[in-house]
């Protein structure tokens, strides 16, 4: 077990220059096509902010903000601000969540305490949060 | 000391408790068929055209991907496959590497939501389903892919082509319980000019674009071009199609399905962005330099103004006139 944790980091690290080069090589030039994936990844990006949009009209969702003295607009406003990528794992924990209260309790997490934390500089999850340290 | 190996037996026997609960529960749910028109309608279905290849030790993955592929007509054995998607020291194959071999051989691959409806609803449109199932526990698994080739819902039976076993009626109970234990992992595999009987746009515009990048361009095209006869509102496609001309080098098909995109889609700035430069690629330095004005006004946050395409050789005469909605 020991041994495993000590390439926990170096193994880290490798993981994510693999990844930003694979971002790198993905990202097509300004002056060039625009990839079939690109659209699609937009589009999706645009079906879940619809469908996360169309979840704050529930009532227990409406009451649950308001408990939390959050403003409807402006979980609006964050949700329009969220990255396609950022979309699909909130989209993720939603699937995966029971019905019913759980789909509640996991949209007040998402939202209300990420974007808390996130002002409280303890998490950086929105990178459009600027926190206020 | 009697008190402390008391104390270190009574965590372990409620352990063991605990265990015993857990199985005796997990063994009592017991799945029941989705309530639908349909299912009234064909109680019981069994696909005869699925060959049948017992599976070798271990190698599962190699079969069931063989008589997923034979069913449509690809002329390959699980020795074949063996090479491409079975992993000797893990006695196994990945799904990865399942749904890739299976792209190389032409096929769209599609994944099914996680529900039984979806996996009948594919039977009764005559689509064999390939699944994983968890055959023991999420501590100690052990991996299988089998062929769902049918249900009987009076028997309460799915039907599979299953390791050495050729048409197995499994219990639903047993069939769910393995399953959902596999994250409920469900592909079809079909020539990319028929559709999934389950198909939704995007999904399938994404398995269609998974061909794109895996460089099976006709296979890719046809999949564009089964989606846009399907669904006309979906833009990717025409984009798609102009994606696969522009990279085969064929300027003026891909200036015709951008032109298609743009004139049916104003608002999509990709469409714009691509037609400018398959027209600079035709020599239409004018034309072209109006569609990247184009799409920098619908989204100038994507792209860049100081970039703009190397128009290549003198124009034909007939350009086509780009006409940009916005101001």
């Amino acid at each position: 077990m020991h041994t495993i944790r000590q390439y926990n980091r170096p193994i880290a690290t490798l993981m994510s220059i693999v990844m930003l080069l694979f971002t790198l090589a993905a990202a097509p030039a300004s002056a060039s096509v625009v990839g079939t994936g690109e659209l699609l990844t937009q589009q999706r990006a645009d079906i879940d902010r619809e469908d996360l949009t169309r979840m704050l009209a529930r009532d227990d969702v409406k009451q649950a903000l308001s408990d939390m003295g959050v403003s409807e607009q402006e979980v609006r406003d964050r949700i329009q601000s969220l990255t396609p990528s950022e979309l699909a794992s909130f989209k993720q924990q939603l699937a995966d969540a029971p019905t019913g209260e759980g789909v509640v309790g996991i949209i007040v997490l998402f939202l209300v305490i990420f974007i808390i934390t996130d002002m409280l500089c303890a998490t950086d999850i929105f990178p459009f949060i600027n926190c206020i340290r | 000391m009697p008190s402390v190996n008391a104390f270190r037996v009574a965590p372990a026997g409620a352990a063991l408790l605990f265990l015993m609960i857990g199985l005796l529960s997990g063994c009592a749910t017991t799945a029941h068929w989705p309530v639908t028109a349909q299912l009234d309608q064909t109680p019981s279905h069994q696909l005869d055209t699925v060959p049948f290849y017992p599976q070798e030790k271990y190698q599962c993955g190699p079969a069931a991907l063989a008589m997923m592929l034979n069913t449509q007509g690809a002329d390959v054995t699980p020795e074949d496959l063996v090479g491409q998607v079975y992993l000797p020291e893990r006695h196994g194959s990945l799904q990865v590497e399942m749904v890739a071999a299976a792209r190389q051989h032409g096929m769209l691959v599609y994944p099914l939501k996680p529900t039984l409806d979806d996996v009948l609803a594919e039977i009764d449109a005559g689509h064999p389903v390939l699944v994983l199932q968890n055959l023991r526990f999420g501590w100690w698994p052990q991996w299988h892919f089998a062929v769902v080739i049918g249900y009987d819902t009076q028997a309460d039976e799915m039907i599979l082509h299953s390791g050495t076993e050729k048409a197995y009626h499994e219990p639903l109970t047993a069939f769910m319980a393995t399953w959902d234990r596999a994250d409920n992992w469900a592909r079809v595999m079909l020539p990319p000019r028929e559709l999934p009987a389950t198909a939704e746009p995007l999904d399938y515009l994404v398995s269609a674009n998974d061909l794109e990048t895996t460089g099976q361009l006709d296979a890719a095209r046809d999949a564009y071009q089964t989606a846009l006869a399907t669904w006309s509102d979906q833009p990717a496609a025409l984009l798609g199609l102009g994606n696969i001309a522009y990279r085969q080098q064929h300027w003026d098909e891909a200036t015709k399905q951008y032109q298609r995109l743009t004139a049916d889609f104003p608002r999509i700035s990709a469409g714009w962005n691509n037609l400018g430069e398959a027209l600079a690629k035709q020599g239409c330095g004018e034309a072209a330099a109006r569609a990247h004005a184009c799409a920098r006004s619908l989204k100038p946050e994507r792209y860049d103004d100081t970039t703009s395409a190397t128009v290549e050789g003198n124009g034909p005469a007939d350009c086509p006139v780009v006409d940009c909605p916005i101001p």
